[in-house]
């Protein structure tokens, strides 16, 4: 019966081509954008090179440290972290703690060129929770944190902007007046993963002022590796008790008394940024709500659009229908027939829509408007891409299937419109 | 003739209630990305109230904040290096003249602060900045004057105002010599020395606010510590003077950070981050509008081939051509009226009721004209050609057909 289906709708979309074409080109368009936007958030936020480990990361990204009419919301300090946060490792589950810098411009002058570089300051422990790929060499470990070795990591791109390309081991680059002693090469990372990318990694005992031994807030992260994300929740719990003692040896007890921090994963490091007023609690749940709305909303035209034509196209067969009908084929298999007519059709549509989603993704690359963004289609991003044709074909295809399996026979028939 | 017309669209009310649909949401489209256009083009219309060229911004980061509080001999003594900084830097040669302020123009952060002004909150953006600032920035003091050397010794704090801030608070009258703010019996108070050109810190294509600037004196210390110096370089100056002033500053500060950028470059990066929605909304808007013409073309044939009875019925009882051609594009006309319409009374309560506070009426309006013009042609185009053949249609073929 389905082969029938089949035979039928794509005999029909050879029929009237130009009507095929138009259908086609709503339908790629629209599931082109949707696979751009799900490649993007794929990127931002599934396990990814160096990051493979992701999904069992939580990361301390945001605190908050709240007066009665002062509030600071930045980045956690290193303070707090070593102080509160790195005695998780106790916890059962734990695996792994390590305290990252928020990234700083840096600028080099090398020969007259002025070159600017994102660097981080880290931990050896942060190489044995992000894995990247070294060309070159390899990580700087604990030992080079504890002994303020001047080593550093550096990416690709910074070695063919300082070497030319050329192997850059032992060599000594010069980043914001320091010098630093190369010690490994490791892929690109793209930015938007903000746990593991940057130009330049160094110890963080390297820093120019000890300072930052002391501060609460500002410049750092911390990363938790848990066993699996079934410790999650214990993890935060404990999080959330650590923060109460903090609260109690706050450094400037008369202006803050309070004190938010949550140990995120990245979706919900995302969700946090873009809702600051929340702290205590984050809504993924609604954050997630209004995406899948963004996305209705923003299918309504296009299945307007296609409702619109599969209509005047099922006119155009009233005869065929009042025939099938009049054979005694029943509403309910009119209406399975053209709801499959208009799968076929939207999955064909959504095929060239991935097509030339891939070619979109390899000029969004080319461009660098995302930094070292490597956007590329993957099975995840294509089983999202045929969920969507799936439900667009039917959003599409259920109203006018049923207007036309209404169609009086005698009049379908005679070829009258609707 | 109307009424006529409105019973013929009337009597197929089913397909065109979808197609009025499809045209009130393509309304909306158009409306969005059109009015976030007009607001940029709109903005960068209005005075800047300085000028970037020739002006570096020196970042300076003095790994000192993080939720401590090290006391005011600290404070004092980083002002006392800052000042010590832009001593040097203004003795070299290819700098014209320098200041420091707490934030640069084209910052993303910022200073707000708020004041209550006969029982109103007024909202304005705030600046702290020293005495060489306005010469830096090329800005024009309108009424009164920019601070000066002497005000350290004044028996109130000098407060500048730009001129937005100078119309919201005191209408056509000159601010200069009035008392700013209510007076704290804890703090000296305030009164304003003189009016600036509108001032935009964000700039060119961002919304026109209110602004005040502060005095910053690099002798006694304050809650913030200032983040920006900026020079005014001679034209012509080579980067290489970047790599200069950068080892004088490591040389004053070792422990410190610096960031030398040219305002210039930093105003580029700031269009191309407040422009990418519009480009990125105008591409997609354009396919979808591409998408709904084709859609609404192929719909208009059909429709059109179904009915050539009716309009070859028409021209056998004498209508011309012409008159056939007329009727399909007004119908088509009075079917995209209905959802412009639609699209009106939603958009319009947007103003009405001040949603979005920072956008002007004239920005709406020029959008909602812009969407209504764009949705008449798009549909009328995607009539036009369906209907010169619906209107070719000999009448003995068309009374024959079946």
């Amino acid at each position: 019966m389905i082969k029938n289906y089949l035979k039928v709708a794509l005999k029909v979309l050879a029929r009237r081509k130009f009507f095929t074409f138009i259908s086609l080109f709503g339908i790629s368009i629209t599931l082109l954008v949707l696979m751009v936007m799900a490649a993007i958030f794929d990127h931002s936020l599934a396990p990814h090179s160096p990051e493979t480990r992701s999904d069992r990361t939580l990361g301390i990204y945001q605190m908050v440290m709240q007066g009665k009419d002062n509030r600071q919301n930045t980045d956690p300090g290193y303070y707090f972290l070593d102080r509160y946060a790195r005695p998780l490792t106790k916890l059962k589950g734990v695996e792994r703690f390590s305290i990252v810098s928020t990234p700083e411009t840096v600028v080099s002058y090398l020969g007259g060129k002025k070159i600017e570089s994102q660097m981080r300051r880290a931990d050896g422990e942060l190489w044995r929770i992000v894995e990247p790929e070294f060309i070159e060499g390899g990580p700087f470990t604990s030992e080079d944190e504890s002994g303020a070795r001047f080593v550093a990591v550096i990416n690709e791109t910074t070695r063919s902007r300082f070497f030319n390309g050329n192997p850059a081991l032992g060599k000594t680059i010069e980043v914001d007046g320091q010098r630093f002693r190369v010690v490994g090469v490791m892929r690109d990372v793209p930015t938007m993963r903000f746990s593991s990318a940057a130009d330049v990694w160094v110890p963080i005992s390297t820093a120019k002022s000890k300072l930052y031994r002391e501060q609460w807030m500002g410049g750092f992260n911390g990363l938790i590796l848990a066993r699996d994300e079934d410790y999650f929740p214990a993890i935060k719990a404990e999080l959330d008790a650590r923060l109460r003692d903090a609260e109690r040896n706050l450094p400037d007890p008369k202006t803050y008394q309070k004190l938010a921090a949550g140990a995120d994963t990245l979706f919900e490091a995302y969700v946090r940024k873009f809702s600051p007023g929340d702290t205590d609690v984050i809504h993924t749940g609604r954050a997630k709500a209004v995406l899948f709305l963004l996305m209705l909303l923003f299918m309504l035209l296009p299945t307007l659009n296609l409702v619109n034509i599969n209509l005047s196209r099922i006119l155009d067969r009233a005869s065929e229908i009042g025939v099938r009908k009049a054979f005694g084929a029943s509403s309910r298999t009119l209406v399975g027939q053209f709801v499959v007519e208009n799968l076929v059709l939207t999955l064909i549509g959504s095929l060239a829509g991935l097509v030339l989603a891939s070619l979109v993704l390899a000029a969004l690359n080319a461009s660098g408007f995302l930094p070292y963004a490597r956007l590329a289609l993957n099975y995840r991003v294509f089983l999202y891409g045929l969920a969507m044709a799936v439900f667009f074909g039917i959003l599409s295809g259920v109203y006018p299937a049923w207007r036309m399996s209404k169609l009086h026979p005698v009049q379908a028939l005679r070829g009258r419109s609707v | 003739m109307m009424r006529h017309l409105l019973k013929l669209v009337w009597n197929r009310k089913r397909t065109n209630a979808l197609i009025i649909l499809e045209i009130f949401f393509s309304f909306l489209v158009v409306f969005l990305v059109a009015t976030l256009g007009f607001y940029f083009w709109d903005n960068y219309r209005q005075p800047l109230g300085y000028s970037w060229q020739n002006v570096w911004k020196i970042t300076v980061d003095m790994k000192s904040e993080g939720g401590r509080n090290d006391g005011d001999a600290a404070k004092t003594a980083r002002l006392q290096l800052v000042d010590r900084m832009l001593g040097e830097i203004e003795a070299l040669e290819p700098i014209e003249s320098a200041a420091v302020a707490m934030v640069s123009p084209y910052d993303q952060g910022g200073w707000t602060s708020g004041m209550q002004v006969d029982g109103k909150e007024v909202e304005m953006e705030a600046n702290a900045a020293t005495d060489s600032f306005a010469e830096v920035m090329g800005m024009e003091v309108v009424s009164g004057r920019w601070f000066q050397e002497t005000d350290g010794a004044l028996a109130y704090d000098p407060i500048v105002i730009d001129q937005d801030l100078a119309r919201t608070l005191y209408g056509d009258a000159d601010p200069v010599g009035r008392q700013f703010g209510e007076p704290d019996p804890e703090e000296k108070p305030r009164r304003i020395v003189g009016v600036v050109r509108e001032f935009r810190k964000s700039g060119e294509l961002s919304a026109r606010t209110n602004f005040m600037f502060e005095r910053l004196r690099l002798d006694v210390p304050y809650w913030f510590e200032p983040r920006s110096i900026l020079v005014k370089v001679r034209p012509g100056t080579p980067v290489e003077f970047e790599e200069e002033l950068t080892k004088l500053l490591q040389g004053v500060a070792p422990e410190w950070s610096f960031r030398i950028k040219p305002l210039a470059q930093e105003r580029t990066s700031v269009f191309s981050e407040m422009l990418a929605p519009l480009v990125a909304g105008g591409i997609v808007a354009f396919f979808l509008l591409l998408m709904v013409a084709l859609g609404l073309f192929g719909v208009l044939w059909q429709n059109l081939l179904q009915r050539t009875r009716e309009l070859g019925l028409r021209r056998a009882a004498g209508a011309s051509r012409v008159a056939v051609h007329r009727q399909v594009i007004s119908e088509q006309a009075i079917l995209t009226s209905f959802g412009v319409l639609l699209g009106m009374i939603l958009v319009i309560q947007i103003p009405v009721l001040d949603l979005v506070g920072f956008i002007r009426p004239e920005v709406f309006a020029g959008g909602l004209v812009f969407a209504m013009a764009a949705i008449y042609l798009l549909s009328t185009l995607c009539a036009f050609y369906p209907s010169t053949m619906a209107s070719r249609v000999q009448p003995a073929e068309a009374l024959r057909y079946e």
